[in-house]
């Protein structure tokens, strides 16, 4: 097939090589599960193996599967909830104070004998009233997110203890149907675990597969450059403290059904494990973008940690330091990659 | 025109030399960038430095400040004693002192935490002393005369105080008498009236023993406060002389080089007939002050004019992407209805920003992610984003733009600058705009591809697009365009078609507007 046929072909330097040989293909598979790209997974099963070495008794078990699917999935919805934010380069540190609120209006309403649809609906309308004023206060404004979310996230706690007293709303209805939202489950895995695979999925498709998530990353790299070629930034900011907020208000409502109750300060515990998966998660599957396997990913990381060793029955400060430990030798251990490839390049 | 060349080249410095650099060559990749440079600067003398984009002005700085290190073969002196040019060591720095052209300070900070961040301080004594910064540096801006709030952030200090501070701060700890203060560039962010205080201090440093090299593109500062002058051209001094005995055409001339008028490849485009595309009444932002203008389908209208001219700004404001507001209407092919940029309306175009690097390229983005920012929504349905159409167009566009890529999903820092433009005018071009604007088109940008991108302009321009080039390189606005605005003060104040734009016409025009305002 002579390209001449046409008649129109210009000559034209081959500047841009598709590369599709069988050669490429190893590489490029080389590439897809080399450390630098999922190291957590390296690590994840470097993990599994030492704490089935060190309590073979305890943790290669199916029940160590469970709990550590079925305790995290609270954590994995917080922590999925900063991406979009995250991503466009905007700070929320009030999703924990949201996920709170959630949880007590919900609670609240159930005891007052609101239906249970009725309910929830309420506690998400709220959250996204809440990041309505979020988003006023950042892109209208103009003050910089992680100081304005944490004003607003404390705004959020006095209101909490102003109409609770910070005292959980506990009552027998919140353990009957209400508590099947979190309690209940398919095989043993509760249904939080299914909302994990579920929102994270619908993120990851935002991300990857629409023009909006495009324009997120975009956002979060260079805001001016991305504002000057057209894209509305301050709209994307916007509506990117709109999801956060009410993903963190749905997730509220499945703490609380969880917890069988509606607790004043249920979401702060979740701010520091959210915000480390999430940059942790940042270094894996796509380098340098939040992304939400990447956070999966590092969810099941802490996750494992933790719980292996708490059944090692090691002192209780050793789960928080571990996530430290894993998140700082990431990021680190991502940077020194990072620098070294870009020079590498430089130089070539 | 080859003026007296009054040092012999070769020899050692007479003792009246404070710098004295002689066969000072540079190469980057090959090329040179600066030839044979044999430059003395005398005690007590103001001299300036002049010459083209690309002379070499700004590498001779950087290889005397020791960014850079000198080709093998060069020898300099500081006072008779010898010092090595390949070696960046500080040992120089006693005598040799820098304000660069951005003047490196730390805005957020104050006049006296800036002088405190190159205090040299005894060993051991780690502390700063507050009280003994601070009248420090109110004894040394004392010196320049300069009455300044040394406890507020500099951000909100004038250019010119800023300035001083540089001064201030690359004469700290200076013995005073003999040495050398080098000066990049120093008016270049200053208003006008800002710049006979500036010459004052120039004035106070040197009456007190110093000498000053003072790098400039604006010819008439040379007149008024340089003794001598050397002239670079394509990296060569091509002359130093005793500016008392020149002429500023005679200076012209020896900038741009005997050859004079150089060959341009300038497209002949007719604009086409009719009404204009665009036309824009008495357009005021920050520098613009009553601009106005029209261009039409098929035309490149070039923007020439110094930084602050509100050159720089109109394409910002056209394209309605300034924080502070704009005043001003336009309207589009005649139409009956003028509209008002005041209302937030701006005429339907596409930008090319000036800074590649702030505004343009996302560096954490693919060649191909860069390419189709702006494009997206044509390569989806419904927001959902087609992966095989986005690589296919990319593809296509980059095998158009002949970007040297290795694949489309290379970071685009692994492009060169003339590649990374290339995306970039690939991103205004695939919005199929009917008008397009161009700042710094070619900042950065090697020489071959700088005139691939000129030949682009004009294919598209030949085919209907109005391009608007606002450029700080009299190259590209001879290169491209057929007709020139030259702006001053926020407004335009000459107009220069077809033949009549030459390099000589571009020059004169702003230098002659200078002088009218001097």
């Amino acid at each position: 097939m002579s390209p001449a046929r046409n008649g129109v072909v210009e000559e034209r330097p081959p500047v841009v090589e598709q590369r599709s040989s069988p050669g490429d293909h190893a590489a490029s598979w080389r590439r897809n599960l080399s450390f630098g790209r999922i190291g957590a997974v390296y690590v994840l099963i470097g993990m599994v193996i030492l704490f089935s070495i060190w309590i073979p008794e305890t943790f290669p078990t199916a029940a160590t599967v469970r709990q550590i699917l079925n305790n995290y999935a609270i954590t994995a919805l917080a922590a999925l909830a900063l991406i979009v934010p995250l991503s466009a380069g905007v700070f929320d540190i009030s999703t924990p104070y949201v996920m709170s609120l959630s949880g007590v209006i919900t609670a609240y309403c159930i005891v007052h004998g609101v239906p249970l649809p009725v309910a929830v609906t309420i506690a998400i309308a709220a959250s996204l009233a809440i990041g309505f004023v979020n988003a006023c206060v950042v892109v209208g404004l103009r003050i910089e997110s992680l100081i304005a979310t944490l004003a607003t996230g404390s705004l959020i706690q006095a209101l909490i203890t102003l109409v609770t007293s910070d005292i959980p709303i506990n009552d027998a209805r919140l353990t009957e149907g209400f508590s099947h939202i979190a309690q209940s489950g398919i095989g043993n895995v509760t249904l939080p675990v299914f909302y994990v695979l579920i929102v994270g999925l619908a993120i990851w498709c935002l991300q990857e597969y629409t023009t909006v998530g495009r324009r997120l990353y975009a956002t979060g790299f260079n805001k001016e450059a991305t504002r000057l070629a057209g894209v509305r930034t301050e709209r994307l900011r916007f509506f990117t403290l709109l999801t956060s907020a009410t993903l963190a208000g749905f997730t509220g409502v499945v703490l609380a059904a969880s917890l069988g109750s509606g607790t004043p300060t249920a979401g702060t515990p979740y701010l520091l494990p959210a915000f480390a998966a999430v940059f942790l998660g940042a270094t894996q599957f796509k380098e340098g973008r939040f992304n939400a396997p990447g956070t999966v990913l590092a969810v099941l990381i802490i996750g494992t940690g933790v719980t292996g060793l708490g059944l090692a029955n090691a002192p209780s400060w050793a789960g928080s330091m571990l996530t430290g430990v894993i998140l700082i030798a990431a990021l680190a251990l991502t940077g020194v990659q990072r620098r070294t490839t870009r020079t590498g390049r430089a130089k070539a | 025109m080859e003026m007296v060349a009054l040092s012999d080249p070769g020899s050692a410095p007479a003792a009246d030399d404070v710098l004295a650099v002689r066969g000072l060559s540079k190469t980057f990749g090959g090329t040179y960038a600066l030839r044979g440079v044999d430059l003395t600067v005398r005690a007590g003398e103001v001299h300036g430095l002049v010459g083209h984009n690309g002379s070499g002005k700004s590498t001779l700085i950087k290889l005397l400040a020791g960014f850079h290190h000198a080709d093998d073969g060069a020898q300099a002196w500081l006072d008779d004693e010898p010092f090595d040019l390949a070696d960046s060591g500080d040992a120089r720095h006693d005598r040799l002192r820098f304000v660069h052209q951005d003047l490196g300070l730390v805005l957020e900070l104050s006049a006296v935490e800036n002088l405190a961040l190159h205090a040299t301080r005894a060993h051991g004594e780690q502390r700063v002393r507050r009280a003994d910064e601070e009248r420090f540096t109110r004894e040394l801006l004392a010196r320049f005369g300069v009455e300044l709030d040394v406890h507020r952030p500099l951000g909100e200090a004038s250019p010119v105080e800023r300035t001083v501070v540089a001064i201030a701060r690359a004469l700290r700890a200076w013995e005073g008498g003999r040495g050398l203060l080098v000066l990049d560039e120093p008016t270049a962010v200053l208003p006008d009236e800002e710049v006979d205080r500036l010459f004052q201090i120039v004035a106070d440093v040197r009456a007190q023993g110093t000498s000053v090299l003072y790098v400039s593109h604006r010819l008439d500062e040379i007149f008024r406060i340089c003794d001598r002058v050397t002239v670079l051209r394509e990296g060569r001094v091509v002359a130093t002389a005793d500016v008392a005995t020149l002429t500023k055409s005679r200076l012209i001339g020896s900038i741009l080089g005997e050859e004079g008028e150089r060959e341009t490849s300038r497209p002949h485009l007719a604009a086409a007939p009719g009404l204009p595309l665009l036309e824009v009444r008495e357009l005021s932002g920050r520098y613009l002050d009553g601009a106005s203008l029209h261009i039409h389908r098929g035309e490149i209208l070039g923007l020439a004019g110094r930084p602050g001219s509100g050159r720089d700004e109109l394409p910002y404001a056209l394209a309605g992407v300034l924080p502070h507001p704009v005043a001003g209407s336009f309207r589009m092919d005649g139409d009956a209805d003028w509209r008002d940029f005041a209302h937030g309306e701006h005429p339907e175009s596409v930008l090319l920003p000036a800074d590649r690097g702030s505004e343009g390229v996302v560096r954490e983005f693919s060649v191909k992610e860069n390419l189709t920012l702006s494009v997206l929504d044509r390569l989806g349905v419904r927001g959902a984003l087609s992966r095989g159409r986005e690589s296919r167009f990319a593809a296509d566009w980059l095998t158009r733009l002949e970007v040297r890529a290795e694949t489309p999903d290379a970071p685009i820092t692994t492009l060169s600058g003339g590649n990374q433009q290339k995306v970039l005018v690939g991103r205004c071009l695939a919005q199929e705009p009917a008008l397009l604007m161009l700042c710094e088109p070619t900042a950065g940008v090697d020489v071959g591809t700088r005139h691939a991108l000129y030949e682009l302009i004009a294919r598209q321009a030949a085919e209907g697009l109005a391009v608007l080039v606002s450029s700080t390189d009299a190259d590209d606005l001879l290169a491209m365009c057929t007709r020139v605005l030259v702006f001053d003060h926020g407004t335009v104040v000459r107009e220069l078609t077809g033949s009549a734009i030459t390099e000589h016409a571009l020059v004169h025009a702003m230098e002659e507007d200078e002088e009218e305002q001097s």
